[in-house]
């Protein structure tokens, strides 16, 4: 066959053209697609791997972020279009994402029931998976208590306990510990280290003594880092003896590894009702996506079950209770290994002391504070 | 006539690339400079414009992390330019073809990522790592930890960046004519002043460009101050990232990004405005 330029030019029209419709056959076809933005585990093949022997046609896509604030500037940024699950701490989906229409309310119908199963604090259902106005924002899975980590060989569980956050003011401490980056929920920790509730707007007094706070635990602290394997490894090698802020999140993978004597601490006493722990909730909600697909939903209730469950909380990279956890069914699944890595024991306990991660209403100042005295 | 024509065409020619490029690399930075003169915590450029962001930056002390970055940046390139000059100036002139081995050597570790290759250090200086661990089990005693300092962070710009120095500064100094050098040493110079009158001089377009790489690169690196550095100082980088995502702040961000792009895009074209790039890529004598 023979190709003149007048034939190649009429092929080459031709595939341009193509290529401009493609996308649009792409979005009516949108049920054989899933895409996933999410906290790391979800996008594992554990977790994925069966969903997508259920949906052979389809394409199952999950990319894990770094930060829930990076996850909303993709959303934030046009990216809407392309996502239709988000998994995020609790309060952006309440404070950020739902006022903002970018995320839209579960169907109750379908989805209540799934609360009745789960473990006692979520079963009531969660109050927080819903918005001011009654709407079901998502569905909660990992959760867990996060506040301070501590080396336990260096400062007993028990005394950490009952020092609490005043640990990190005690000039002992100074150059002992690190501090782990994850800034918004510092700004919350250094609240209520100050003293503070951080859930309340501040006065001038509190944010003074706010700043005042802030740069003690950074002037004190031996070394940042965002990355919880450094800090853990720098744990266990005795370079420091505890860091702030750590929670099961960050402390189970090495205590899955075998190091138990590095633990997640909750304070047992604190300034808001009494309480100085924090716990996050993970909620997974639906992208607000202008052309929906059906497998988003359907994926909610698919990583209700127990095997998925347990994938979920033994994914890769970090160890974590699921509210799941409250069906016999699911908690079966897990061993006496799996269990101390997240501190089964006492997380009940743990859980009555801490504090939900809410929205802080002073954030914006205080993160400026924050900052500010990081840079010293 | 005809040549002028022929010119045309290649301007012409060149002109669809060049909308792709420019759109590609202006673009965005356009972008971020419509960002930074946005109202605070805007996530749309269709804002008034109010320049907030600068006084931001002036009334919160970012200068610091400026600071840090450019001094760090400076002490990194003034200590590569000192380590790279006896290896630059074998590769060109002494080790005839061992230097195409040391070439690849050293591209090598470029395979391997910037990350990667410091989580090694970090293995290696940390407190129970390599040396410490070796030391303590042989001599009974090692250094409290090496890492979480200044001097660290220096290192591990000065490990990073040796390349961008050594392989400019190789071509450099293989411009200076070994006739001068000899000529001048024929005529009763020492070897002081046939370094400082006749290398120093003539490699001057290796030295820059060099200099500049390694500078503008250092000035916005964060790796190193994080992994090395425990953050023990706050890098102008870390802030733009802190300002985009956890303080939702795209306006402060860019603004700090504007800042570091300003001074660094000046220092960078005053430096190459002083060389003629033709001479080192070889097109000219």
């Amino acid at each position: 066959m023979q190709i003149n330029r007048r034939d190649f030019s009429m092929g080459m029209a031709g595939a341009l053209g193509a290529a401009t419709l493609a996308p649009r056959r792409a979005m009516a076809a949108r049920d054989d697609q899933l895409n996933i933005l999410c906290w790391e585990g979800y996008n594992t093949d554990q977790v994925l791997g069966p969903f997508r022997d259920l949906h052979p046609g389809a394409t199952v896509r999950a990319e894990s972020g770094t930060s829930d604030p990076d996850m909303i500037n993709k959303i934030r940024a046009g990216e809407i279009n392309v996502w239709d699950l988000i998994n995020l701490n609790q309060p952006w989906a309440r404070d950020q994402l739902y006022p903002e229409n970018l995320i839209k309310p579960l169907d109750k119908e379908r989805f209540m029931p799934f609360f009745e199963k789960m473990s006692p604090e979520f079963a009531k259902p969660y109050p927080l998976a819903f918005a001011d106005d009654g709407a079901l924002l998502g569905m909660p899975q990992r959760y867990g208590p996060f506040s301070f980590v501590v080396n336990t060989d260096k400062v007993s569980r028990e005394t950490a306990e009952d020092q609490g956050w005043n640990l990190f003011l005690d000039p002992a401490m100074a150059g002992r510990y690190a501090v782990l980056t994850y800034d918004n929920w510092n700004v919350m920790h250094m609240c209520l280290t100050a003293g503070l509730d951080p859930f309340k707007p501040l006065d001038e007094a509190g944010m003074a003594k706010f700043k005042e706070t802030a740069a003690q635990i950074f002037g004190g602290a031996k070394l940042l880092s965002d990355d919880l394997v450094a800090l853990n490894t720098a744990l266990i090698n005795g370079e420091i003896d505890a860091y702030f802020t750590g929670g099961t999140y960050t402390a189970s993978p090495a205590r899955y590894d075998g190091a138990t004597n590095v633990r997640a601490i909750t304070p047992k006493s604190g300034p808001v009702d009494g309480k100085g722990g924090v716990v996050w909730i993970e909620l997974t909600s639906l992208v607000n996506n202008p052309d929906p697909s059906n497998l988003a939903p359907q994926f909610l209730e698919y990583v209700q079950q127990p095997e998925i469950c347990k994938a979920v909380s033994f994914a890769e990279g970090t160890y974590n209770p699921v509210a799941q956890m409250g069906n016999p069914e699911t908690l079966a699944l897990f061993d006496a290994d799996e269990l101390d890595a997240i501190q089964w024991d006492s997380l009940e306990e743990e859980l009555s002391r801490a504090l939900d991660y809410q929205v802080i209403p002073d954030y914006d100042a205080l993160i400026d504070i924050y900052t500010a005295a990081r840079r010293g | 006539m005809m040549e002028r024509l022929d010119r045309r065409q290649g301007l012409l020619a060149a002109l669809p690339i060049t909308a792709l490029l420019a759109v590609s690399f202006l673009a965005p930075l356009l972008l971020v400079a419509l960002f930074s003169i946005m109202p605070q915590k805007v996530f749309s450029v269709l804002n008034m414009p109010d320049f907030s962001s600068f006084g931001v930056i002036v009334s919160q002390g970012y200068y610091r992390s400026l600071f840090w970055s450019l001094s760090m940046a400076f002490a990194a390139t003034v200590i590569l330019l000192v380590v790279c000059w006896p290896l630059a100036y074998g590769m060109a002139k002494v080790f005839g073809r061992f230097s195409l081995v040391l070439t690849i050597a050293v591209v090598m570790t470029l395979f391997v990522s910037e990350n990667i290759r410091l989580f090694g250090w970090v293995l290696t200086l940390m407190k129970g790592g390599l040396i410490e661990g070796y030391m303590r089990s042989y001599l009974g005693a090692g250094p409290d930890g090496m890492l979480y300092n200044v001097p660290i962070i220096v290192f591990g710009l000065v490990y990073v960046y040796f390349p961008f120095m050594l392989f400019p500064l190789a071509q450099g100094i293989s411009m200076v004519p070994d006739d001068a050098r000899q000529a001048a040493t024929d005529l009763g110079a020492t070897r002081w002043q046939v370094f400082r009158e006749i290398d120093l001089p003539l490699a001057a377009p290796g030295i820059l460009v060099g200099s500049l790489l390694s500078f503008v690169l250092a000035a916005g690196a964060m790796a190193e101050s994080k992994l090395l550095g425990g953050q023990v100082v706050i890098v102008l980088a870390d802030d733009v990232e802190t300002a985009f995502t956890f303080g939702q702040n795209w306006p402060l961000g860019s603004a700090l990004a504007m800042v570091l792009i300003i001074l660094v895009g000046t220092v960078a074209v005053v430096g190459l405005s002083r060389v003629d790039l033709d001479t080192i890529m070889g097109r000219k004598r």
